[in-house]
């Protein structure tokens, strides 16, 4: 697959950065301004895709139902997982956060009869029966791609919808997330990144926004798991590996740490460095294996995070003045 | 509300301790401030004058002993209930938000904010809106009472170390405490700014009934503005009454020349002295 | 109860490894000022130096071992002095720490993978020797692992006891700013706790490879995990704790699987769950571990 000019390709880029845009913006709530270094951010997209998908497979719930309760576990898991890892130091708090990312792999890859196991949602209804929970979703992407149609003619394929539905989503959840953040909520978690104690001294509780913070990102990071549900039809354990926080981190922190409108240029950039060296096949690109390529990448990845926190920790938009990350 | 009673007991703290290591940072405190007063806490370095601040306002949880503000107990509670009773401190070692405004810093320390319940933003966005119309007013008033005004939209961060301690001072303010704890309150102030906090302190203690606890090493302020002095070492109180009484005390007296300083020194730490020389913790 | 004690033999077995690499994220904690997220990765350089000696060049998986600690100890330090003092030199805090360690791990296991490939490998081992002492069954490999682990804990644990370096070692894995207020010369302390910090882990990797059977690049990150709840179980900065919560928590591990538990004991694929619950009870109620001193966690 070659050629720079291949609509349907960028479309696709497009929907995968929208994707991680909107999973980026629920870490950016918990990291970018409220301090919480949150490495199990993974965990509540996975929670929202499988519980969405087992709702609608296995209890047969209308999709609009089981998207919404799937928002609500996972925010009900943001604070189960707070409510022993919030008190802790960064470091601590990150790698207990990826521990409960496994955990709910683990079980994800273990628990057969619950989420399919290893191979996914394809065995949600037993091994050898291919089940699916998209068919309400396709039926409204269908309606939706006739409405774009009117404006795009020929253009509007299923790609270029899901394009435009994941981002105006995502651009929905920037304007709120702004108005959030410069609330006087908004104004106490910021105050809870820079100094817990000067916040608690003055009669916040702290322990509390930690907890909404992280309840309120959980649930954006669910919503950015239904969108990959729907976009890729089914799904399994791996699909959620803490990898898929570390790249959310790279993308909030290109961006600018509590900066929101950064975080679909990071974004942005993130898919296109990666769609670039995946598919296009000029030299040298073209003399690397592509699964040589893949370990390049995530070698640029770190380095790109070593070199951040180096040299420009405020990231593009990020200002010096407003660096918390000392 | 009506006239301040003075004679009451609006803080009372029994058999406090608390260890840090081995080491007995309070070793069983007993006080009482009264209900109005000023009231000043000296003692040499490593007294524990902070240490107890810190149990008083919930940062450390005491082994034992008993602490009742306005006769309810709140030893056990964590810093924001204890703050949202009104009880207030400020921190010897300013805790200014250096990455938000100065304005900011004051608005957040209001307290009753509607808008900082993420519910209440939803569902009485104009109960939120008017309050924060509110505190946004309130917020430059004060800062005009401790002459920040013009730095409103600077980031805290700029602030020199004496600023910073008009900040801690004014957000304390924006709560309308019952009672202030300020920790060291004129380090890196200049004179004359610090004569008009000690007046506002006083016209405070007049017109609200404001109590104030105050940890000073300037004996001047000390015995000009505090109508009681508690003196601690090692841990302990070991003096307490007026001024001048407390001054001639010879176990005062001792307990500053035995750790090389003599009473009744003026030391007014300036912005080069990093403020509270040393105190463990 | 033979099943408990194969269980427990097994346990000292997993454990063992895991104590070992514990013990050298503990020791670099205090340099670092962090819990090293990279640290897994060292363990995976161990192993693939080890299995260039051994299946590459032929040679044997002592002189394997060996090679490995010696490899794994030049990039402890080659990465001291070419990454983490210099970031320290900046006046970097715990979270811009912490993000460069896990952009380091993502390096160093990638650059592994880019070299070696993700096709699962062994040593050129005779794996299925097994002996039988009592009523415990154990591999030549496991034998090896124990004795092995035995030999470096106790030499380790001599040198941090009765030497200077070594005291001077756990004075400064535990408070950085203590040690050099002390008189230790830090730098130099700092390049020794590397190297030996760093040869454990390379050794750790030798060994789990070997435990293992098969392994590939990936280990090192569910090793950490591991080695990380170990680290937090004995209590953070404490060597010692290190070793005993390697120890404990490989025999919680392997125990929490007997059948004779309520509910015919954990399932086996289950066990590295069993890690991350009693990292997280910890956490939660007693966040100093067992020899730890109450701070700030």
């Amino acid at each position: 697959m070659s050629g720079l000019a291949n609509v349907q390709f960028w479309a696709f880029v497009g929907v995968v950065a929208g994707i991680y845009t909107i999973f980026a913006l629920g870490l950016q709530l918990q990291f970018g301004f409220t301090g919480l270094l949150n490495f199990g951010h993974v965990a509540f997209m996975a929670i929202g895709a499988y519980t969405m998908a087992i709702l609608v497979v296995k209890v047969e719930w209308p999709l609009w139902l089981s998207a919404l309760v799937a928002i609500a576990v996972s925010m009900l898991f943001g604070l189960i997982i707070g409510l022993p890892t919030v008190r802790l130091r960064a470091d601590y708090l990150a790698i207990t956060t990826i521990a409960f990312g496994e955990i709910i792999r683990f079980i994800a890859v273990n628990q057969q009869t619950l989420t399919g196991g290893p191979q996914g949602t394809i065995n949600l209804t037993g091994a050898g029966r291919a089940s699916s929970y998209n068919r309400e979703w396709l039926d409204f992407q269908a309606w939706a791609q006739d409405q774009l149609e009117v404006i795009l003619g020929d253009h509007a394929t299923r790609d270029v919808t899901m394009l435009v539905l994941v981002w105006i989503v995502a651009i929905v959840l920037i304007i709120l997330l702004q108005f959030m953040v410069h609330s006087p909520w908004g104004r106490v978690l910021r105050s809870v990144r820079e100094d817990e104690d000067a916040t608690s001294a003055l009669g916040k509780n702290v322990f509390s926004y930690k907890l909404q913070s992280l309840a309120v990102g959980a649930a954006i990071g669910a919503i950015a798991g239904l969108f990959f549900a729907f976009q890729f039809s089914f799904f399994s354990p791996q699909d959620f590996d803490p990898l898929t926080t570390f790249f959310a981190y790279v993308i909030v922190l290109l961006g600018g740490t509590a900066k929101n409108w950064g975080v679909p240029v990071g974004a942005l950039i993130f898919a296109f460095i990666f769609a670039g060296t995946r598919f296009l096949d000029f030299w040298p690109l073209s003399e690397i294996t592509s699964a040589d390529r893949a370990f390049l990448r995530l070698i640029v990845v770190g380095l790109i995070l070593i070199g951040l926190m180096a040299f420009r920790p405020q990231g593009i938009f990020g200002k010096k003045e407003e660096m918390v990350l000392e | 509300m009506s006239a301040p009673e003075r004679n009451g007991t609006i803080l009372e703290l029994s058999d406090v301790v608390k260890h840090f290591g081995g080491i007995a940072a309070v070793a069983g405190a007993e006080l009482d401030v009264r209900r109005g007063s000023i009231t000043a806490l000296i003692g040499p370095n490593g007294a524990g004058k902070t240490t107890l601040f810190n149990i008083v306002s919930g940062f450390y949880k005491p082994e034992r002993g008993v602490i009742s503000f306005r006769g309810e107990r709140i030893d056990r509670k964590p810093p924001h209930a204890i703050a949202k009773r009104g009880l207030v401190r400020t921190f010897q070692i300013t805790k200014a938000l250096t990455k938000m405004s100065v304005l900011e810093n004051m608005m957040l320390a209001a307290p009753d904010q509607p808008g900082e319940q993420l519910w209440r933003l939803v569902v009485t966005p104009r109960s939120a809106r008017a309050r924060e119309r509110e505190v946004h007013q309130k917020a430059h008033e004060v800062l005009k009472l401790v002459r920040l005004d013009r730095l409103a939209d600077d980031y805290a961060g700029t602030l020199s170390g004496g600023q910073r301690k008009l900040l801690e001072f004014g957000r304390a303010l924006m709560r309308d405490p019952t009672m202030i704890m300020l920790d060291e309150p004129m380090a890196g102030v200049n004179p004359s700014l610090g004569l008009e906090l000690l007046d506002h302190m006083k016209r405070l203690q007049d017109e609200r009934g404001t109590t104030f606890l105050l940890i000073e090493h300037d004996m001047e302020v000390v015995m000009n503005v505090s109508e009681r002095v508690i003196v601690m070492n090692e841990g302990r109180v070991i003096s307490a009454g007026p001024p001048d009484e407390v001054r001639n005390d010879q176990a005062v007296i001792d307990a500053y020349l035995g750790t090389g300083r003599g009473s009744g020194e003026s030391t007014r730490p300036t912005e080069e002295t990093p403020p509270g020389e040393g105190e463990t913790a | 109860m033979n099943e408990l004690l194969q269980l427990i033999a097994n346990g000292l077995v997993t454990g063992s490894i895991i104590a070992i690499a514990a013990i050298g994220l503990s020791l670099v904690y205090g340099i670092l000022k962090i819990v090293n997220f990279a640290h897994g990765e060292y363990l995976v350089f161990g192993a693939y130096m080890a299995l260039v000696v051994n299946v590459t060049w032929g040679q044997s998986l002592v002189l394997g071992a060996l090679f490995a600690m010696v490899m794994t100890a030049l990039l402890g330090i080659a990465l001291e002095f070419g990454l983490w003092r210099p970031i320290r030199k900046r006046g970097a805090g715990i979270v811009s720490l912490f993000i460069v360690s896990i952009g380091l791990a993502l390096v160093l296991r990638n650059s592994i993978l880019l070299w070696q490939g993700g096709a699962p490998r062994r040593y050129d081992v005779d794996v299925f020797q097994v002996y039988e002492l009592g009523p415990i069954r154990l591999s030549l490999s496991q034998i090896v692992v124990i004795i092995v682990a035995s030999v470096a804990i106790v030499a380790v644990g001599l040198l941090l006891a009765r030497t200077t370096l070594g005291k001077a070692m756990r004075a400064l894995s535990d408070s950085r700013d203590l040690a050099s207020v002390s008189g230790i010369d830090t730098d130099r302390i700092t390049a020794y706790t590397w190297i030996l910090g760093s040869a454990l882990a390379g050794l750790g990797g030798v060994l789990q490879g070997l435990v293992q059977n098969a392994f590939e690049p990936n280990m090192g990150f569910r090793l950490l995990l591991l080695i990380f709840a170990a680290v937090i179980l004995g209590g953070v900065g404490s060597a010692y704790g290190a070793l005993v919560g390697g120890l404990v928590l490989g025999l919680m591990m392997e125990v929490s699987t007997w059948s004779a538990l309520p509910a015919d004991g954990v399932d086996a694929v289950y066990k590295p769950v069993v890690a991350f619950v009693v990292l997280i009870l910890v956490l939660i109620f007693r966040p100093q571990g067992i020899f730890g001193r109450a701070r700030t966690v």
